[in-house]
Order: structure tokens, then sequence, then C-alpha cells
């Protein structure tokens, strides 16, 4: 076999396994594939990735070829004479200047396109969302419905969303890698995004990420993003819309007024919950959400429990009613709201007026289940890195100030709190 | 290839005052201030090496748990600088250093004592913005320190400090060097040599030199009001005062970018110089490979934005970044061609340092492909910020600056240390980096596209990033074996390598010209340049050792050894600089002392900040004073004795 021969067999056997490779890319293997068409905003840049992987391999093959074919057929032998002193061809560098800048002119044409058609304002009678970026979770305003929640994020098929980007402190970024290409959140400024999920993605989950660093737990800023029917959405948003709900049956919930909604919610509502009715923790009873049963599995979270944290005692049970006492009369309302209570004005940390309907807390870090839920509450800090929420476990070690926690809050008080948050579905 | 080993010439020799501590602290010459560079920088090297294996050993599998955020974010952000600004920059400067003054046949760089100043604020920064990292207190921002993240609201420890400050104190040093390589390169050619007779390596290296000068005012700019921000209470970008964060990214990637070409054109002029020589073939197309390079240069000033695509700047500044970025592919192509050209119909010989300079070109074209994905706009908003970047200009970092300086190594050891470095041992560390190297970084370009965001310390498993990240994991080991077999290689021939002659690859350019090692003097007597090879044309002309005037007395010593000719003559010692008669710049420690007490004054900023700030106010002024008497000796001190 000639040196040719062999070489050329590597670059075919090496473009098959890129190939292969990319085409495993775009199994279910990967939920956070970029390469797919699942909004127009992705199959625009897929669009794109298709052509500069084209000219790429293009490029690569004949580079690597030549390159490969010169070591192999120029090796000096023994007795070479010594070359011919060639000092350069102007035709041959005429040549490998223009045939470049004839592919970066079929490259060109559709990048300027695409810009301008990805960065042009959104479809009137898009969905608005705002997304506030925080260190470090996410805040998510839907200001038509009225709607306030973090890390996760509900949006229909088949209608487009318009994002409105901005940050509380420092620079973030967006990111739903299956939706669409990332925007920065940058302080002092507003940005924008907007793709519509196609109606291939109903009732699906994706994962999101905030890709620009951001301090000590950039890596713990995930959120989640469920794509839903019209349906789906619309019953989600009228229940999210409504004020904080415990322990009373919930109607089925009436379709607030747009807009209206946050002044219809009569602060005394729920707060005034009557002391003796049994609390229910229906899913159903508030609206349509992704159960957490059903999340697939890259959607769970899989952080470990860090083990210092002390587990309430097996078999401690919570009452809710007492819970919202202590929510109450405890630092809890200096940073969270819950719409609906007469405690509803901070906002430094997630708001909770809905919080026993997400499946995650600690932005994707952890499931919302009464476990995590009360670790949570004990010891944050051990939980994820660099929250500013307090450590209130009584008896827990705070990784930040160092010091172990004498008059938190005892194991009771947790579950108490921890089963009302669980009850504001 | 082991003939051109077996050439017993004179015995490196070093008199009695090049010997010692102190005559390494004092000396101004460039040579020995290259050699020091290279250990500082090797160092520097593999310390930010480390780093990074540490880094790929958390991520090897999810939910990594031997460091914790704050310790990843510290590994991470140094491991940044420490490679750009420790280890490739100062890489590249040992062959500016070593370089530069033999290339042109100069006896030295312009401002001796000014290189050495450089070299001595090179190492003590270096120590400022590495010191922290053993007391966990390292700058945890990213290279790229991003406002506000690092203005004291978000950062209130001293870990920016210490960067905000060694940042600066480098930019001295790459300025002072700077110029005085310009001054060096246009003054002080030999005779006959005219810039387009100039070494590629000389003319890349002038390139590079501009765009230092050009460049580090922006990042100076940009970190002089960081500095303020957080030591003197202004709000440059203080977020509650309304500031635009933007200011800190156009500063920083003005600088940022062309940086990039800082970091890489040197590697193409090592390339230049390595691969005619292995071909024994002249470079295909020398005016265009400098007017490329030229080019590069040139357009790596406008193209910064495209590091900031995602921040939102709008169509049209998109737009005009975009197309410039697309624009720089063409002379960056074209030097690619013109490599493969130069080894076209060539006599290829593949020593260790060939070996290298292949592997650049190969391996720089996939991160130049890469780059060109990144440059079209909505493409880079599914790419900027994952692990396909990182891909990226490890493929462009690695792949092309630290495969050519290793490449250079293998080429001017001899010429540094008068051995040869073992060649099977280099082939091992070639072939390791290459394989380790490619093992490392393209898993990287999937683990992105997949969508896995970069600078993070943990992920969740289930992602489709698990065995991406374990065959990164592996490959980042196999690097670090390679750099083990180098290191091994480096002190072993340092020793008892192969004696080397003074031409023992028959490559053409002026450095061959004279003994290995180089004489303290360089050039007994200033050649006369007629040809971009003037070496090769002694040996191809019966005429050329009139032409060329060089060795001492007139005479040439030299024999052909390209075709592996072996020979058993003894060249005899070079005389020394005072049997010769020439006149050579007298060693001083004043650039030492006043690198010192640059490093010193910065850190009572640190106090002052920190600690105590009477205690900060007067360790600056003491060392103030320092600088001020350590550079009143210096310029009152003459360069040179009467002659």
């Amino acid at each position: 076999m000639t040196p040719i021969h062999r070489s050329r067999q590597r670059m075919t056997a090496v473009a098959l396994a890129v190939l292969l490779l990319t085409l495993a890319a775009c199994s279910q293997e990967y939920p956070n594939s970029t390469f797919h068409t699942n909004t127009e905003f992705n199959a625009a840049i897929d669009h794109l990735w298709n052509r500069l992987m084209f000219f790429g391999t293009l490029v690569f093959v004949l580079i690597e070829g030549l390159l490969i074919y010169a070591v192999f057929r120029y090796r000096r032998r023994e007795n070479s004479p010594v070359p011919k002193q060639v000092h350069g061809s102007a035709t041959l560098e005429i040549l490998w200047t223009a045939i470049p800048a004839l592919i970066l002119v079929f490259i060109a044409v559709p990048t300027v396109r695409t810009i301008f058609e990805t960065q042009a304002d959104a479809a009137a009678g898009s969905l608005q969302v705002e997304v506030i970026g925080h260190q470090w979770w996410w805040e998510f305003r839907y200001p038509e419905l009225g709607i306030t929640t973090a890390n996760e994020l509900y949006l229909p098929v088949g209608r487009t969303v318009n994002f409105e980007l901005k940050t509380h402190d420092v620079l973030h970024s967006f990111w739903i890698p299956h939706l669409g290409g990332k925007r920065d959140l940058i302080t002092n400024r507003t940005n924008y995004l907007w793709f519509t999920p196609d109606t291939s993605m109903a009732t699906k989950v994706q994962n999101g990420f905030c890709a620009e660093f951001c301090g000590e737990s950039h890596a713990n800023m995930k959120f989640r993003v469920f794509t839903v029917t019209p349906e789906q959405f619309e019953s989600w948003a009228a229940h999210q819309a409504s004020p904080a709900v415990f322990g009373a049956t919930v109607p089925a919930a009436a379709p607030p007024a747009a807009g209206t909604a946050a002044d219809s919610a009569a602060p005394a509502a729920a707060a005034a919950s009557p002391a003796g009715a049994t609390p229910v923790m229906l899913a159903s009873a508030g609206g349509f959400t992704f159960a957490e049963a059903d999340l697939p599995r890259y959607a769970r979270p899989m952080t470990p429990i860090p083990a210092s944290i002390r587990r309430l005692p097996p078999g401690m049970t919570g009452d809710p009613v007492r819970g919202q006492e202590a929510y109450q009369s405890t630092s809890c309302i200096g940073c969270h709201a819950i719409a609906g209570t007469p405690f509803n004005m901070a906002n430094i940390g997630p708001d909770l007026t809905h919080v026993g309907s997400r499946t995650t807390i600690g932005a994707g870090l952890y499931p919302n289940d009464a476990e995590h839920l009360a670790m949570w509450i004990k010891n944050s800090r051990a939980m994820k890195p660099g929250v500013v929420m307090p450590t209130l476990g009584t008896n827990e070690f705070d990784p930040v100030t160092k010091l172990k926690i004498s008059s938190g809050l005892s194991d009771q008080q947790v579950a108490d709190i921890v089963a009302y948050l669980m009850a504001l579905k | 290839m082991a003939t051109i080993a077996a050439a017993p010439t004179y015995a490196p020799s070093t008199a009695a005052s090049n010997t010692g501590m102190w005559s390494w602290i004092t000396t101004v010459d460039h040579k020995r201030i290259a050699v020091m560079y290279l250990y500082t920088s090797l160092f520097f090297f593999m310390f930010g090496g480390l780093e990074a294996v540490i880094i790929r050993t958390q991520l090897i599998a999810p939910n990594g748990t031997i460091l914790n955020a704050e310790i990843y974010n510290q590994l991470m952000t140094m491991h940044g600088t420490t490679m750009i600004f420790l280890a490739v920059m100062p890489l590249s400067a040992v062959f500016f250093n070593f370089l530069i003054p033999l290339q042109i046949g100069a006896r030295d760089v312009a401002f001796p004592r000014l290189n050495a100043f450089s070299y001595w604020v090179y190492l003590f920064g270096g120590i400022v913005i590495t010191m922290p990292i053993f007391f966990a207190l390292a700058p945890n921002a990213g290279w790229f320190g991003y406002a506000p993240l690092t203005t004291p609201q978000f950062s209130p420890g001293v870990n920016i400090d210490y960067w905000v400050i060694g940042l600066q104190i480098l930019g001295i040093s790459s300025l002072a060097a700077g110029f005085n390589f310009i001054t060096t390169i246009i003054n002080m050619r030999a005779p006959g040599m005219n810039l387009m007779r100039m070494p590629i390596f000389t003319w890349m290296a002038l390139v590079t030199q501009f765009l230092i000068i050009l460049a580090f005012p922006a990042i100076t700019v940009a970190l002089i009001f960081l500095q303020f921000d957080r030591f003197f209470g202004t709000q440059f970008y203080a977020i509650a005062a309304g500031a635009d964060p933007l200011l800190w990214q156009h500063l920083f990637w003005i600088f940022g970018h062309p940086e990039v070409y800082i970091l890489v054109l040197p590697a193409f002029g090592l390339v230049s110089e390595i691969i005619p020589t292995f071909s024994r073939k002249p470079l295909f197309g020398y005016p265009v490979m400098v007017y490329s390079g030229i080019l590069i240069g040139f357009l790596g000033f406008g193209v910064w934005a495209h590091h900031m695509f995602a921040v939102g700047m709008g169509p049209i500044a998109d737009t005009m970044f975009s197309m410039m970025t697309l624009l720089i592919a063409i002379p960056t192509g074209v030097k690619i061609f013109n490599w493969i050209s130069t080894m076209w119909g060539g006599a290829l010989r593949f020593t260790t340092a060939m070996l290298f300079a292949i592997g650049l070109v190969s391996l720089f074209t996939i991160g130049g492909i890469s780059g060109v994905m990144h440059g079209s706009p909505p493409a880079d908003l599914q790419q900027t910020d994952t692990y396909f970047v990182v891909a990226h200009f490890h493929y462009v970092l690695f792949g092309g600056s630290i495969m050519a300086i290793f490449g250079g190594i293998y080429l001017y050891f001899p010429k540094m240390f008068g051995r040869l470095m073992n060649e099977t041992l280099g082939k091992w560390h070639f072939w390791l980096y290459f394989i380790g190297m490619n093992l490392t970084f393209f898993p990287m370009h999937y683990a992105g596209m997949l969508g896995m965001p970069r600078r993070i310390y943990r992920y969740d498993g289930g992602q489709g990033w698990e065995l991406f990240n374990l065959i990164s994991t592996i490959g980042s080991y196999m690097l670090v074996v390679a750099t083990a077999i180098f290191v091994y290689n480096f002190f072993r021939s340092r020793r008892s390598g192969a004696i080397a002659t003074s031409d023992p690859w028959g490559a053409g350019t002026l450095e061959w010209s004279i003994p290995s090692p180089a004489p303290e003097y360089n050039f007994a007597e200033i050649p006369t340049v007629r040809s971009r090879y003037p070496v090769w044309d002694i040996k191809s002309s019966e005429h050329g050792a009139h032409e060329i005037p060089h060795g001492e007395l007139g005479e040439i010593h030299m024999r052909d050894h390209s075709m592996d000719t072996a020979s058993t003559e003894v060249e005899p010692a070079p005389k020394s600089a005072k049997e010769l008669g020439i006149v050579l710049p007298n060693n001083t420690v004043m650039p030492a002392i006043a690198a010192l007490s640059i490093a010193l004054s910065s850190l009572g900023l640190v106090l002052m900040r920190n600690e105590n700030k009477t205690v900060g106010v007067v360790w600056s002024v003491v060392s103030a004073i320092m600088i001020f008497v350590s550079i009143y000796y210096w310029m009152t001190t003459p360069l040179e004795d009467e002659h």
C-alpha cells in the first residue's frame, strides 16, 4: 500500500468517526444538545451550523490531506539531493487567498441574514416574560399575567415568547440549549431574546443554565423550562396568578383578569385561613403543574447532600398552621414574599407564593421535597456555596461565619415550616 | 540523525565571572536573560498545568468533590492567568530575547539593562499574582475579570486586589520589553539585512511587539479604573452609580483579542524557521508570510467584540465584528498553505522540532476552523461560554503556541546550552503531547455543543457529558506524563547531551553561523548579509565565504552537517570578549532592585486596603524611594566601561 493510500484511508476513518459522533450527538442521550430545530431560533442556528460544518470539514480534509501527503511523499531519503529552492508562486498564493475568501462569502451572507432575523423585535402578541438574574437564582415574571416565580419557567408551545433580560447584580447569561442561543443579562441594561417552541415540544422539560461566570455558585444557577400545551399553560398560569392558598379546598381556579391579578389578591384571604381546616395538599387543586414523578432523568437534580447537615428525626411531621406562624414570626419574611399574606414585600430571595408547586429548590440543585427543603432551611449555606440565606437550624454549623448556630429554629419548627411551604401549591 | 550529535567540539565552558547566583541576578546579557525567562516560564507552565490537572480531576465525573466552588474558581482563574501571562507570553519572550539579536546579527538588544528589568518585573509580578493561591486567597473572578463581579461590592476580599495589581506589574514588563525589541529590530540589524531579508521569526516578533505596545495600554486603563474603584472608592464600574459593565468588556477585549495574536504570532514565527530548516527549502512565499503576519496583527485590533456577541450589541455591531473576524481567516489560511508548500518538494527530516511544527500546522487548522464557527454570531450564541469555546482556544493556544514553543526549545537548545536534546525522548514527548492534546480537547467540542457551560465546578449526571469529560481528564494525565519526560530530557541533556556543533540542523539563518553555545559577544565580527538564508549561501556557493565575514578573524568555522556527514573535527573554543577587544555592557543589580521595589510598592496598596492603612502607606513610600534610588543609580552608571 502506498503512503498516499494509507493517508487517504486514515482521512476517511477520521471523517467517519467525526460523522458518527455527530450523529450520536443527536440522539436522546443528549438532553441539552444544541443540534435541534425545536424553535425557529434554533432552526436558524442549526442551518448556519450545518453550513459552517460543511465548509469546515472541507477545509479540514483538504489541509490535513495535503499535510499528510507531503509528510509521506517528501520524507528525505538516502542521498537525496538538495531540493529545488522554490521561493513562492504568485499564482498559487492568489489562489489560496481567493478560494477561502469565496468560501467566507458563502458563510457571511446567511450569517448577516440570520443576525438581522433573530434580532428583530418579537412579533406582536408574544408572551412577555421578564427574566431577572440574581446570584445565584432566576426570578421569572409574567407581567401580563401577574405571575412571579423562580427557577421554573412554563412556556406554551406554538406561541412566541419574548424574554426581557435583566440582572439584579452581576452579569449572567440566560441559556436553554435545547431551545436556542444564549443572551447575557447585563447590569443597568435590558436585553431581549425571543423564540417559539414548536408544537412537538408539548409537555416536555428542558434544562436551562447560567452561561456567564457570575461568582462562587455559577455552576449552581440552573433552571427548568416546561414547554406545555396552551391549555396546560392556561391552567398553570391561572393558578400561579392567584394568591397563596393553603388549607381550604381550592375552588376551580377562576381565570384572573390580566394585569389585575395582584390587586385582586385580597391579602387576608389566605392568611386568615381557618385554623381548623385540614390542610389539603393536592397538586390538582392548584392548576396544572409538572409532576415531579414525571420528570425525565436529566431534569432530576442529583446534587449530593452534604453529610454535615443533620436530618430531621425520622417520623417527625410538621403542622402547616404552626409552620405558617413560625414562618411569619421569624426572619423568613425579611427576604421572601408570599402573595396573599401580609408579609409580601421582600424581594431578596425567591417568591414562595406557590413554592409547593415547583419541582426543584436552590435553582435546580435539589428536588423539592420535605426532606430536602428541611435541610435547606436548616443549612442552605452548606447545600449551596455562597447563598445569602442564613443558616437557621439550631446546632448547625454555618460554613461562612464558622460558628455553630445556638438559637435558631428547632427541628420541629423546621418541620412545621416545611409543611407550610409544601402546602403552598 | 544520530550522527549530528557525534561531533565532539569544544566543551561548553563559562568564564569565572559568569558563574554564581550573583552573576545571574546582575546579568544584562540577552542570552542569559533568555535562559532565566526559560526556567521561570517553564516553571509557571507546569504550575498552570498542575492547576489544570486538578480542575480536570474534579470534572472527571459528575458532582466531583475534590474541590469546593471557591477553590475551583481560584484554580480556574489562575490557570488562565498563569498560562497566558506567566507561561506562554514569557515563553515567547525566551525566543525574543535569545533570537532577535542573533538573527539580526547584533551583540545584544538595544537596551540591555531595560531587558534585565523586564525579566525581573515579570518574575516579581508573577510571584505577586501566584502567591495568594497558597493561602486560598487567589483571584477568583476568571482571567477576564468581568465587572461588576470584580468590583468591591461583589468581590470585597483581597483576591481581586492581587489580580489587579499583578496584571499591571506584568504589563510594565511586557511594555518595556516591547519598546526594547522594536528599537533593537529597527536599528541594530547587521549591514545588508534589509527588512525583507530579516528572518521570519524576527518579523513576527516585531509585529508582536507592536501589538503589545498598542494593546497593553487598553487593559492598563481598564485595570487602573478597577484599581481606583477598589482602592480609592471611584465608581467607574459601580453599578449602583449607573455604571455600564460593557465599559470593562470593551476595554478588556480591545486588549484581549490582540493578546491572542501576541500569543500565537511568535509561534508562527518559530514554525516558519523550523519548517524550512528541516525541509531544506526556503520559506514558501516569504513576502506573503510577512504581509499576512502584519495583516493579522492589524485586523486583530478590529475584532475584539466577537467575544461579546451574546451581550446584545445589536445587529449592526454584530455584523461588523463578524465580517472582520471572518476576514482574519484569510491571512491565517495563507500561512498554513505556505507552510505546506514549503514542505512540498522538500527533503523532510522528522526531528522532534519538525514534528512539533507539523503538529502546529495540523492542530491550529482545527482551532482556526472552529474560530470561523464562532465568527458567525447566531451560531456563536450556542457556542460562546460553553466547552466548545474551551476546545477552540486550546487548539489555538496549545495546538498553536505551545506546540511551536516546544518545537523552538528542541531547535534552539543546542544554541543556548551547547548540547543537543535527546531525540528519542523528544519524540515520546511529541507523540504523547499530540495524542494527549487531542484526547483532552477534542471531546470538549462535543461537551460544549451538547450544552455544557464553561467555568462550572460540578455538573449533574445524565446530561450526556460524562464520557467526554472522562476522556478529557485521561488526556490531561497523558500531557502530564509527556511534560515529565520533557523535563527529564531537558535536565539530562543539559548535563550530558551530545555536544552540538555550530549548526547541528543545517539551518540557514545567521544564528547558526556562530558557535554553540553562542559566545557572550554573539558575533566576533558583525556579518554582512546578502540573502534570507546566508548560511545556506555559504554552503552552496564558493563565494559565500567572502561575502559573509562573521567568524572570528573573518574565518568561517562551519561545515555542512545538513546531510548527516559525521564530523570528528574539534572546533576551537571561541575566544573571550576581552581577547577580541569587544566591549560588553557591565553587570548591574539596579534593574532587579527597581523591579523588586515596584512589586513591593504595589503590595503596599494591598496592605492599605486590607490590613493597616498606616503600615500600607509607609510600605508604599519606602518602596517608592527604593524605586527612585535604584533607577537613579541605574541611570547614572555608564552602560559599558570606557573604550
